[in-house]
């Protein structure tokens, strides 16, 4: 009971802060960014608390809430955290006070609004990460859309306008039509078993006829596909990356690019087994396809924020490329390269606004030998630039070793029972880990060695917030680089669920 | 007759009428009368305070039998719209100030209230006529228009269409089966000779005329934008409410089937694309919200085609989030002297500087008109499309949700030109915003927080 409640705390907290934010006199810029930093940290050590009371061994949700909603629909407000969710939310509450204190010389302008707009997108985030009632789930997941145009639009760059409209635009087409497999989906299971239910239990329980799994599970992954995003529905990214504020840019590669890869887990391949298992060799080249192109892409760039844009797609295709692989290797790689992209995107999108700040420019020709002009930041981007590698000690090689393990598993499985399909494709997503060492590395080369040149003469070298932020991304990298069986073990039962969830046998209900 | 039930059953419409009589003696009576807004909005409080104890004591009665019937459900009805009219007086209050405006504006709202308690078509076309005429000389009172009069007129003539069609159609009714009421209009839906389902139709569309349904919605934008702001909040939210909850009587049990399935999926989806679609290069504010409300008015009509037991919920539901957030919008607009440049969307270019509070209240408005959750307005149309997919019309519910993603973009750029884009050069200083504006605001506010925080309550009360 009181454990639930503090789960309830971290969810309901930025809530609290957006309240306290909004009713402070306008003015006081200062108290509103200790106020918002103080509160994060606060959720992030509930959080972290929670983590670690979260029982590796017990199946199921742990700190549950239940209670209803909207009786007369079935809907209930239910939160818990499992194995699914436990890690990504840690990473959520992880990320919270540091966007702040990144945020600190970079956002000068309507500061209020822009710290209650924190709160919202962490609220949003944490409440998608955490329900477990489909409604509920859909609610949070189209709620992040809000914070997060007012975000780009408001504080981003040139094109601001442009990017934050496609974003919304093109993640709201997505959500119509899951909306509308969430009703159909709804209302069949009350027809088929006489309960009206939005508890992913329930719907968890009876999957659909083969007919309608196939259009809805084609619905829903059409909305976590571009959330994630999955080639050929990327392109929002890129603009989106580019022209949102650093922290807009952090939150989005650290936490919301997670959603899509989330819901597939949590709900688009349970949901629908048949369909997942029908579409499996479709997703698996996609992801393949994101891995390869998402690269490609990142070596080609002259901006150095769209490096990272694309180095997500790419790692994201990783992400998928566990999933699709139904190993239980895989999955939890999967969730650890989920927590590993959060913390490294992350941090270099710091990195990239750090050096915005100083020099106004994000084209890559105008820097060179940061090294010697700026060591301790060069210190930090090349650890994290390894990281992203996937240089073993840090968590990007825990991750991408691990889904590349579990997709092989699979893969083999199939070349023995005639189908080398999976295992064609997994040799062209290692040459993706060749593309990630070769573009980041090249990257890093024109961008710390060579001759000393940079937009603004005289640069000073990180400020002690700064150096905090990084080396708190940093610290987190290596922990998880070095002790990946601490998060790993929390996820196990989670990703055995899975396993089962996917490969059942159709079941055969008919309509009522 | 017995008094008591008639003083009782009609309790609401007694205090309306109590009002407009002292606004009119006031009129006369008094050579510069002060107050009038308050004491409009007092009358309509009363009223709405003894629907809602008749509604909680469950009281029923019968005034007039056959012709008007007071019951629990027909008492929320009244009720709602009568928590709607009030932040639509108040918003009133700055520009009109003589008791002409407010005895008009309660004389329309007596008779949307007679709407949902009618029991016959003969009280029903009282009600709606009622409600109608005063909301011609409401459009017309805008005189800062020149265009106002020809507005007026237009709307007059579209109103008198409807009424002739309605008229048709009761007219076949009662040569089908021989009675004006309520209760046999259920027999035509699932009768099969000509003159009832052309009886059926007609009175359907003179329905969808006064609700702006397209092809029907041409007056919509012309009326409202000519109108003075005030009114213009009266048409969108009152008049369509009151249209809808007389709608929603007619049908009564039946559900609809058959033809009319067609009628109401085709006309409503095409509402909702055309609606949305329009709306999108609209400079005037008014006419935005017109094409909005065509829109709106599709959602709603397709709720009509939801299950009989569920409909009367749904449809409310959307009438509270969609009026409150319609008056929330129209009651946060800066006030201008300039009526035409008020009502420019271009207008709200840097509000957020300006005016912070009515910026974020717009905002608000317009994402909960989008659908946009946590807000109620994608709560009421989650609530509509269910209800249609469990009435089996899969087909028109993943259409009209399709549809309803074209109603995002208009939205999305209210929000965009207050928030992301620079306060032009010559826009006048930072306005403040006056302690009434905030309580009609929050009187907006209160039911959309409650329906998107608690619509599990909102909807057991409902």
């Amino acid at each position: 009971m009181s454990e639930a409640f503090v789960l309830n705390l971290v969810l309901w907290l930025p809530v609290a802060g957006m309240a306290l934010v909004t009713l402070l006199p306008a003015g006081r810029d200062g108290t509103v960014r200790w106020l918002s930093f103080w509160l994060l940290l606060a959720q992030f050590f509930l959080a972290l608390w929670i983590t670690l009371r979260f029982d590796p061994a017990v199946a199921g949700l742990q700190f549950a809430t239940s209670v209803p909603w909207i009786p007369g629909w079935g809907v209930r407000y239910s939160i818990g955290l499992d194995g699914y969710n436990v890690l990504l939310v840690l990473l959520t509450c992880f990320l919270g006070p540091l966007v702040v204190a990144g945020a600190t010389t970079a956002i000068t302008a309507q500061v209020r609004l822009f710290h209650a707009m924190v709160f919202f997108i962490q609220f949003a985030m944490l409440g998608a990460f955490v329900a477990q009632d489909l409604l509920l789930f859909y609610i949070f997941w189209e709620a992040m859309l809000i914070p997060m145009f007012l975000m780009i639009g408001i504080w981003g760059g040139q094109r601001r306008l442009y990017a934050t409209f496609k974003f919304f635009l093109y993640t709201a087409f997505g959500s119509i039509l899951m909306l509308a497999a969430v009703i159909y989906l709804v209302w069949w299971q009350s027809q088929a078993t006489g309960t009206l239910s939005f508890a992913f239990a329930d719907l968890l329980r009876t999957p659909a006829p083969r007919e309608a799994q196939m259009w809805l599970f084609a619905a829903f992954a059409l909305s976590f596909a571009i959330k994630v995003p999955m080639a050929p529905l990327h392109t929002w990214l890129p603009d989106a990356h580019v022209e949102a504020p650093t922290a807009g840019s952090v939150i989005l590669a650290g936490v919301l690019l997670k959603m899509g890869t989330y819901g597939f887990m949590k709900l688009g391949f349970p949901l629908f087994p048949e369909a997942t298992r029908a579409f499996e060799p479709m997703l698996l080249a996609l992801a393949v396809i994101g891995i390869v192109y998402g690269a490609c892409l990142a070596l080609v760039q002259t901006d150095i924020k769209k490096i990272i844009a694309y180095s997500s797609i790419s790692h994201l295709g990783y992400v998928m490329l566990g999933l699709v692989s139904l190993d239980i290797v895989g999955v939890q790689g999967a969730i650890l390269q989920m927590v590993s992209h959060g913390l490294v995107a992350g941090g270099l999108f710091f990195m990239v606004g750090m050096i915005y700040e100083r020099c106004h420019t994000r084209e890559l020709a105008a820097y060179g030998g940061l090294a010697k002009l700026l060591p301790v930041y060069s210190v930090f981007f090349t650890i994290l630039m390894l990281a992203s590698i996937g240089l073993p000690a840090t968590s990007g090689f825990a991750g991408e070793f691990l889904v590349l393990l579990g997709a092989f598993n699979s893969a083999w499985r199939q070349h023995l029972a005639g189908n080398s399909y999976a295992l064609v494709l997994n040799a062209i997503a290692v040459s993706g880990v060749v593309l990630g060492a070769l573009y980041m590395l090249w990257f890093g080369q024109r961008f710390l060695f060579g001759a000393s040149k940079a937009p603004h003469a005289p640069l000073h070298d990180l400020v002690p917030r700064e150096k905090a932020i990084l080396a708190a991304i940093v610290a987190a990298v290596f922990l998880l680089g070095l002790f990946p069986q601490e998060a790993m073990k929390r996820t196990e039962l989670a990703a055995r669920e899975f396993q089962q969830l996917v490969q059942r046998a159709p079941a055969h209900l008919s309509l009522r | 007759m017995n008094w008591q039930i008639l003083f009782a059953a009609m309790l609401p419409q007694h205090l309306l009428l109590a009002g407009i009589v002292v606004l009119l003696l006031a009129e006369i009576l008094l050579p510069r009368p002060q107050g009038s807004p308050l004491l409009a909005a007092l009358a309509v409080a009363a009223a709405a305070a003894a629907a809602f104890l008749l509604q909680r004591a469950g009281f029923q009665g019968t005034p007039f039998p056959g012709q008007y019937a007071a019951h629990p459900t027909q008492m929320l009805a009244v009720l709602v719209m009568l928590l709607l009219a009030l932040p639509a007086i108040l918003l009133a209050r700055a520009e009109f100030r003589a008791p002409r405006y407010y005895a008009l504006l309660l004389s329309s709202l007596y008779g949307a209230s007679l709407l949902p308690g009618s029991e016959s078509f003969l009280t029903l076309f009282l009600g709606l006529e009622i409600m109608s005429l005063p909301v011609y000389a409401l459009v017309v009172m805008a005189f800062r228009r020149t265009q106002a009069p020809e507005a007026a007129l237009k709307y007059l003539v579209l109103g008198g269409v409807a009424t002739a069609v309605l008229l048709m159609g009761v007219s076949l009714q009662f040569g089908a089966t021989g009675s004006l009421a309520l209760g046999r209009f259920e027999t035509l839906l699932s009768s099969s000779s000509l003159v009832a389902l052309t009886a059926a139709v007609l009175v359907v569309l003179a329905f969808f005329i006064k609700a702006s349904i397209v092809p029907f919605h041409t007056w919509a934008p012309d009326a409202y934008e000519a109108a003075s702001l005030p009114a213009t909040a009266y048409m969108v939210v009152l008049v369509k409410a009151a249209v809808l909850f007389a709608l929603l009587r007619v049908l009564g049990q039946a559900s609809v089937t058959g033809l009319l399935v067609g009628v109401f999926g085709v006309l409503s989806v095409a509402s909702i694309v055309w609606g949305n679609l329009v709306a999108m290069r609209q400079t005037s504010l008014r006419r935005l919200i017109a094409y909005s409300s065509v829109a709106h008015a599709g959602y709603l009509v397709l709720a009509l085609l939801g299950p009989a037991g569920g409909r009367f919920q749904s449809v409310t539901l959307y009438l509270l989030a969609y009026g409150a957030m319609n008056l929330l919008l129209l009651a946060s607009l800066p006030a201008d002297e300039d009526d035409e440049r008020r009502d420019r969307v271009e207008g709200l270019r840097g509000l957020f500087q300006r005016s912070p509070y009515a910026a974020v209240m717009i905002a608000i408005a317009v994402l909960s008109l989008a659908g946009i959750p946590p807000l109620p307005g994608f709560i009421a149309k989650f609530l509509v499309f269910a209800q249609v997919m469990a009435a089996g019309h899969v087909a028109l519910a993943v259409a009209g949700l399709v549809a309803s993603y074209l109603g995002i973009y208009f939205y999305l750029r209210i929000v965009q030109l207050m928030f992301m884009s620079p306060t032009p050069a010559h826009s006048g200083a930072p306005l403040a915003a006056g302690a009434v504006d905030v309580a009609t605001g929050l009187l907006c506010l209160l039911p959309a927080v409650a329906v998107s925080l608690f619509p599990g309550w909102v909807l057991g009360q409902l």
